[in-house]
């Protein structure tokens, strides 16, 4: 007696059998790897509560438009797959999943945002296909490198950053009081985190933090309450929305704080829309860090990396304003991605391509600040550990004391 | 201590006036809509927003002054308003309650992609017309913002208030309101009317997007929060009283700021941010279940 | 035809529905059965709500709600106290939590449905409308519980059927596993498992909806001043239609937190409760079968919006390169409906179009379709 669903199991069965090997005619190399192009992928917040930083994404293609006008990369164009996840991990990861499985890019490049990664990050360390140069501070991309291989970071480390504005606190204010707007998530936390331990026991502690979600709508009470702890230093540990924001009530507020704001909001572009037309005084002395060149200031008008940039953008960024400082960011580690595909020769792999990742050497990227070297070896696996404090005056961003160096590994 | 309890107090009931009045506006544009052609015109947000762009891009982009950019756009909003009613509400009407809603969610939904696909969705600042000035009142610092902010929704709402009551429009809107069939046997153009409180609301909500923009800045979802908030006024206040919605907007501004406040001091200290709007939505269920018809409304009733 | 010869014939279309379900996968990439997962997960959802709104009147605008419920009493079950913490204890396989997450949801469900008797219309939307957009910050204040912004991770674990796949040598084919004795891709197996309950779920559905329980419904929908005085009681089958739609949201959330093997708070964000909504009013209430079109609706209008450029379409007059010229206003620099913000103005564009044009949905479409063939005569009352 042939029971009906023994059938059905079976008929699946054999369609499985008969589909799987016709439907992956599987091929030598890499996925994302053919004869003319190497394909790549990413997610990035186009919209959403962090759609500022969409620029990354733009200068880091029109970086890869200028290489693929020129010949590519030994013979191959890239082919950049950009996937607007509006920095929701939840979103991140079913497109990651896509390009991964669908797209088939050879690697995932440049996603943003600490949560979006942290959720793909077992995901693409199992599949084994490389997370390359994370658009993320946070520590653990560094840190955790021996656990998630397939995992690499780019700009300085919030643990780095958080270290050096509690330092510079200890060292200009005696018994600063410290009041810290946070985001609630891995990235916020992180910042509060080394912020503390750079202030030590120097005398200025944090007398006052408070978080706030990245779908919170304002965050006027959370400045309200930092305003109320009576502190005199206020830290903007915040995506640049929300840093605008606290600038607009605490100038309403009447609260005068020195204010820190974290390198991710601490663009020329965000202060001029947190000065709000001129008019909030808050903006001015504002400490922030930066390892990028600053395509407002006139110490680059003549520099030839700044020079490329604007041509660059012009050229394959229509619209796009060149002020911005997040596409310097992309179009800096648009350079090193290259460099890396360049040294991969004419049969790159995923292996191979980590491997490389791990040992870069890379003392002059045009669009970094000089002096500003992206490195990694054994035993480092923070791609970039420096910085330059400044200072905002006057509309404009001047440099405070010379770059400063993380030795944290 | 005390003193400084009590600066801290009024400077949040100010800002929760200031805020309650944007909502005061958005509400009573939900109100007008819903009173006229029974609709919850779920886009009424995004209207606002686009409002806003508009505004901010005669400014930035074509270089006008504020007054004439904010004046045309507000021209701009009425008509606009008055055409979404008419090539879009219109037709479906008189339809069922859910494909009317199915139709302002996919206004919501277009005109918040269109927002983005024009300006991208990268934050702006749209300048305040009322300057950056704080002022010290007796130790409680007052924002210039938070004042105009709250005369400007007062004033629409009275100018509106005299529209309704003293001139013939206004009573032909509310004729057309209330009893279109009788309406239109006195020779009030239905039609017209319901478009014209369209218009109306869309103005209301360019006001809004205009006064919320300076302060959490432009971007898309700027007045996502805001509409709920501003559900939330409209419930509390009687989904069809236009002085229910205006009281319900100040109330709940108010209401929000003082748990914060509260919640500084010690008391209500469950209350983090993060329950700010689960809290006016507990506020819509509440007053749903307890008294629908709001503190202003009349209570509906059904014909059996 | 006569009734019986109808009934046969709603069996054998549901019969060929069923094979092609089972067949699909050949036909298709390994990743695009992940995708009609999706639409199985939808469905299940869409079953529900039509349930709720189709057949009882009552609208609701956060079945997203009611997935997030179910999504994470699945994931808790399934790691959740080894991630965070929590006193739920962890551990479950994958499926077995899906009972769960459904009775769970249903739970909430009729707890629910009590206080919205007395909400009728409108009022009920925006009350329902208000639990979807609380329930993302309400999951981030109670962290212990839920794990907070920071989600829970699915992926890699022993209890997430299909962990245990092996890759292939070839690293362009998909990894396979065991189970029953067949081999599955990840895949799959996802999509076999969603399409298995939802087409149970149909099953459920229709015989549920043909009986009295179904009439009840009807009645209630139709006029509840006309039930009331037929006996029906008006209390007992609108909390029972709540309770089983919830339950349907929270199975289909479960299988959605499978399936992305992550949950977070904007896992189920106010989008997908509105979404949901579409879903059925495009796919037709009432009938089952427009339903299938609805959740299709969902789960691809979006993505094949993002890959069609409609400036294509606009005559060279009016785009020459990247600009637009509007007589008046100036030139404006045109994008492409695939920029960001482009699908979703198609999205939006589509749904008011399809509300002029097909007001009772695809069902709608469907069951005129079905009426020429079975040779109704009489018109369908409302």
């Amino acid at each position: 007696m042939i029971h009906r669903r023994s059938v059905v199991v079976a008929a699946v069965g054999a369609a499985l059998a008969v589909a799987l090997p016709t439907a992956f005619a599987g091929s030598a190399a890499d996925p994302g790897i053919s004869s003319t192009a190497i394909v790549i992928g990413g997610t990035s917040p186009l919209t959403g509560p962090a759609a500022s930083y969409a620029s990354v994404a733009r200068g880091a293609n029109a970086y890869f438009a200028f290489v693929n006008a020129r010949g590519g990369v030994n013979e191959r164009k890239i082919d950049y797959r950009i996937v607007d996840d509006a920095y929701n991990p939840a979103q991140t990861v079913q497109a990651v999943r896509r390009l991964v499985e669908q797209d088939r890019v050879f690697v995932v490049f440049n996603t943003l945002g600490t949560e979006s990664n942290l959720a793909v990050r077992d995901y693409l360390n199992q599949v084994k296909v490389p997370q390359l140069f994370v658009a993320s501070g946070a520590t653990t991309w560094g840190r955790d490198a021996a656990k998630y291989p397939w995992t690499i970071g780019f700009q300085p480390s919030y643990a780095a950053e958080g270290l050096v504005y509690g330092q510079y606190i200890a060292r200009t204010k005696k018994k600063a009081k410290v009041a810290v707007l946070f985001q609630n998530d891995d990235y916020g936390k992180d910042l509060l985190a080394s912020l503390k331990a750079g202030l030590g026991r120097s005398g200025s502690k944090v007398v006052a933090a408070e978080a706030y979600q990245v779908t919170s709508s304002d965050v006027g009470s959370q400045v309200a309450k930092l305003k109320a702890s009576g502190a005199n230093v206020f830290c903007i540990f915040a995506t640049p929305t929300f840093a605008i924001q606290s600038y607009v009530f605490a100038n309403r507020l009447g609260w005068k704080p020195l204010v820190i704001n974290n390198a991710v909001s601490g663009t020329s572009n965000i202060m001029v829309l947190a000065s709000e037309g001129g008019k909030n005084k808050l903006v001015e002395g504002t400490i922030t860090t930066t390892v990028l060149k600053d395509p407002t200031d006139p110490r680059w008008n003549k520099d030839p990396g700044m020079k490329q940039y604007r041509v660059l953008l012009a050229k394959y960024a229509k619209g796009a304003n060149p002020n911005d400082v997040y596409h310097v960011y992309g179009m800096a580690v648009g350079y090193e991605t290259v460099s890396l595909l360049r040294r991969l020769g004419a049969n790159p792999t995923r292996v191979a391509l980590m491997t490389r990742a791990r040992s870069i050497a890379s003392p002059k990227n045009p669009f970094l600040l000089p002096g500003v070297v992206v490195k990694t070896g054994k035993g480092d696996s923070f791609p970039i550990q420096q910085g330059q404090l400044q200072r905002w005056k006057k509309g404009r961003f001047v440099p405070v004391g010379g770059l400063w160096t993380s030795k944290r590994n | 201590m005390i003193a400084a309890a009590f600066t801290d107090f009024m400077q949040q009931v100010v800002s929760g006036l200031a805020s309650g009045g944007i909502y005061a506006l958005l509400a009573l544009a939900l109100v007008i809509i819903h009173r006229s052609t029974g609709v919850i015109n779920f886009a009424q947000g995004e209207m606002a927003t686009l409002s806003a762009y508009i505004a901010w891009a005669l400014i930035v982009h074509h270089s006008w002054s504020y007054w004439p950019a904010f004046a045309a756009t507000l021209v701009i909003s009425f008509f606009g308003g008055i055409g979404i009613h008419t090539a879009i509400i219109r037709p479906v009407e008189s339809g069922s309650v859910l494909r009317i809603v199915i139709v302002t969610i996919g206004l919501l939904v277009a005109i918040n992609g269109f927002v983005v696909w024009q300006w991208s969705g990268e934050p702006q600042q749209l300048q305040s017309p009322f300057g950056t000035e704080v002022y010290d009142v007796g130790g409680v610092v007052v924002a210039a913002h938070d004042i105009g902010t709250i005369t400007v929704a007062l004033g629409i709402v009275l100018l509106l208030g005299a529209l309704f009551r003293f001139t013939k429009v206004g009573l032909a809107l509310r004729a057309a309101a209330v009893n279109p069939e009788e309406a239109r046997l006195v020779g009030v153009r239905v039609s017209w009317m319901l478009g014209l409180g369209w218009g109306l609301a869309a103005l209301l909500g360019g006001v809004a997007g205009m006064l919320t923009a300076p302060t959490v800045g432009l971007d898309p979802n700027m007045m996502a929060a805001v509409l709920i908030y501003s559900f939330a006024a409209a419930v509390l206040g009687g989904i069809d009283s236009p002085i229910g919605a205006v009281v319900g907007g100040l109330l709940i501004g108010v209401l929000l700021n003082m748990l914060s406040f509260l919640s500084q001091y010690g008391m209500f200290d469950w209350f983090t941010e993060e329950l700010r709007l689960p809290m006016a939505l507990l506020i819509i269920l509440a007053v749903l279940l307890i008294r629908p018809q709001g503190i202003l409304g009349r209570p509906e009733v059904k014909r059996v | 035809m006569t009734p019986r010869e109808q009934r046969i014939f709603g069996f054998a279309v549901f019969a060929a529905f069923v094979v092609f379900v089972f067949v699909l996968p050949q036909f298709i990439s390994d990743f695009r059965a992940r995708d009609y997962a999706y639409v199985g997960i939808y469905l299940i959802a869409l079953l529900g709500l039509n349930i709720l709104t189709g057949y009882t009147g009552q609208i609701s605008l956060g079945h997203g709600a009611f997935m997030a419920i179910g999504g994470y009493t699945t994931a808790i079950l399934m790691a959740g106290n080894e991630q965070f913490g929590g006193p739920v204890p962890s551990g479950m396989q994958d499926i077995w939590t899906l009972p769960i997450a459904g009775l769970v949801a249903g739970l909430f469900g009729l707890a629910f449905g009590l206080p919205a008797l007395r909400l009728s219309g409108l009022y009920l939307a925006l009350a329902t409308f208000a639990v979807a957009v609380a329930m993302p910050s309400t999951v981030k204040r109670f962290e212990e519980y839920t794990g907070g912004g920071e989600g829970i991770q699915l992926f890699g674990l022993p209890e997430l059927t299909g962990s245990n796949a092996v890759a292939p040598a070839d690293p362009n084919a998909p990894a396979t596993f065991e189970l029953l004795g067949l081999t599955f891709t990840q895949n799959d197996w996802m999509y076999y498992l969603a399409w298995s309950i939802a087409l149970g779920a149909f099953a459920g559905a229709w015989l549920i909806l043909r009986g009295r329980t179904g009439r009840a419904f009807r009645a209630v929908r139709d006029s509840e001043t006309a039930a009331v005085s037929s006996g029906v009681s008006l209390a007992r089958y609108k909390t029972l239609a709540f309770g089983i739609s919830a339950a349907y949201a929270g199975v289909a959330g479960g299988l959605f937190a499978i399936a992305s093997a992550f949950v977070n708070p904007d896992t189920f964000p106010v989008a997908l409760s509105i979404f949901l909504l579409v879903g059925i009013v495009v796919g037709g209430l009432g009938g089952l079968s427009g339903l299938v079109v609805g959740a299709i609706f969902v789960a691809f209008l979006p993505l094949w919006a993002q890959g069609q450029d409609l400036g294509s379409l606009l005559p060279d007059s009016v785009i020459q390169g990247d600009t637009v010229s509007i007589p008046i206003l100036g030139d404006f620099l045109f994008k492409g409906t695939s920029a960001p913000g482009g699908p979703a103005i198609v999205y939006g564009i589509v749904l008011i179009l399809l509300m002029f044009v097909l007001p009772n949905g695809v069902g709608g479409l469907f069951r005129r379709i079905g009426q020429v063939i079975t040779n109704r005569r009489y018109s369908r009352s409302k």
